[in-house]
């Protein structure tokens, strides 16, 4: 007989220095023109309101900037991440405006990030 | 892995609002949510409101983002006490599903967590918190199985609310080291709401562990609506409920209820 396939099992432990967070803006009155460098300056002007200079001077790459749907990629620190997070969910206005940063995925790996189970669309076979 | 819960959406009469902020929540991925019916009482005696039908709001509930149930809407009371004389236990709170009060005095705070028969105890978000938090009521409270509620909304608005309603949690968080707290949204506006994987993580601003920060949105919701069973029942073992009056009804009943049971058991 045939031994049984032993599996070996990899837990990687800090695999990666960075997380990587995709986010969206929602915005009260729809769309709005954005350009990359105003998107960041938002998201320094939330770690400033909630950090002060210290959070502000925090060091994150916006990766990715989709100005038609208002989606990002963030690249940032392991350690930064719960202090930019928390800055993004507590943002509620952009020039009096509400707003909403809605985070859809965050991962240590970027190519996590390719695709989101949460929104996989089954055939009618699958789900009936 | 338990499911997400945000326990706190403020009624409104505008009945597209109250849509727009359940369908918002069932996208952001919370399996129930509660409404809200805020009363303060002025006057000796209150009426207190009866909560609407939830089928009212919906034909058809929206689905749950990553799961192919519908949205479960709840009713909840909170009743601002400002004097013993507001809570008094009729059976128009019974009408509700869960049952909370927002003590304003300390004299209050501690009957509210060592005798009042109610699910949750709010927290003071938009102003400081007028007392100390002290050990002896609130270990009763966590004794209790009655739950600490911390809103966020006011902390998204307003930035010297944001201050308030981090000190408050982080001074709650000191005596009670992370257990027995909720974490809801109070929102007004679809706008508000956030994600629970947000408030989670908002959990570790206000003082929480991970586990804990998570378990504010999830688990511990789950107790609050089992607390909440049991005061509208005889400590969740015997209840009643109206005779059906056919008899195949009752047949078709039994099982529902039982269903129900085992569901949110």
């Amino acid at each position: 007989m045939e031994e049984p396939t032993t599996f070996e099992r990899h837990v990687y432990k800090n695999a990666s220095v960075y997380h990587y967070m995709k986010i969206s803006l929602d915005l009260e009155n729809g769309k709005r023109s954005f350009s990359d460098a105003q998107f960041k300056q938002l998201i320094i002007s939330a770690l400033k309101e909630l950090y002060g200079e210290v959070g502000a001077a925090f060091p994150f790459d916006l990766l990715k900037f989709d100005p038609s749907s208002l989606k990002a990629i963030l690249r940032v620190y392991n350690k930064g991440l719960v202090k930019l997070w928390s800055a993004l969910t507590l943002l509620g206005s952009y020039q009096n405006e509400a707003c909403a940063f809605r985070v859809i995925q965050v991962s240590p790996f970027l190519l996590a990030l390719s695709g989101n189970s949460r929104e996989l669309q089954f055939g009618e076979s699958l789900t009936s | 892995m338990s499911v997400f819960m945000d326990l706190n959406i403020v009624n409104s009469h505008d009945k597209n609002k109250l849509t727009s902020i359940i369908e918002t929540a069932a996208h952001l991925g919370y399996s129930t949510v509660a409404i809200n019916y805020v009363i303060e009482p002025q006057k000796k005696k209150q009426e207190i409101p009866k909560p609407h039908s939830v089928s009212d709001i919906f034909e058809k509930f929206p689905m749950v983002q990553g799961k192919s149930t519908p949205i479960k809407v709840l009713n909840r009371l909170t009743i601002v006490a400002s004097d013993a004389s507001h809570f008094r236990p009729t059976n128009d709170y019974k009408l509700f599903d869960l049952v909370a009060v927002y003590p304003k005095t300390e004299k209050l705070f501690h009957a509210a967590c060592m005798t009042f028969d109610v699910d949750i105890i709010c927290i003071a978000v938009g102003e400081r918190q007028p007392f100390h938090f002290k050990r002896a009521p609130v270990n009763g409270a966590i004794d209790r199985g009655v739950f600490f509620d911390i809103s966020y909304t006011a902390a998204i608005r307003d930035s010297s609310m944001r201050r308030y309603t981090i000190a408050n949690a982080t001074c709650l968080m000191e005596v009670c080291k992370g257990k027995n707290i909720i974490i809801s949204s109070g929102a007004e506006k679809s706008l508000e709401m956030r994600g629970p994987y947000d408030i989670a993580n908002l959990g570790l601003v206000f003082g929480l562990s991970e586990g804990d920060a998570k378990a504010a949105v999830s688990t511990n919701c789950r107790s609050v609506l089992l607390h909440g069973e049991t005061r509208a029942t005889a400590s969740g073992v015997v209840y009643t409920m109206k005779k059906p009056h056919t008899l195949e009804e009752q047949i078709e009943d039994k099982p529902a209820s039982k269903k129900a049971k085992t569901e949110t058991a």
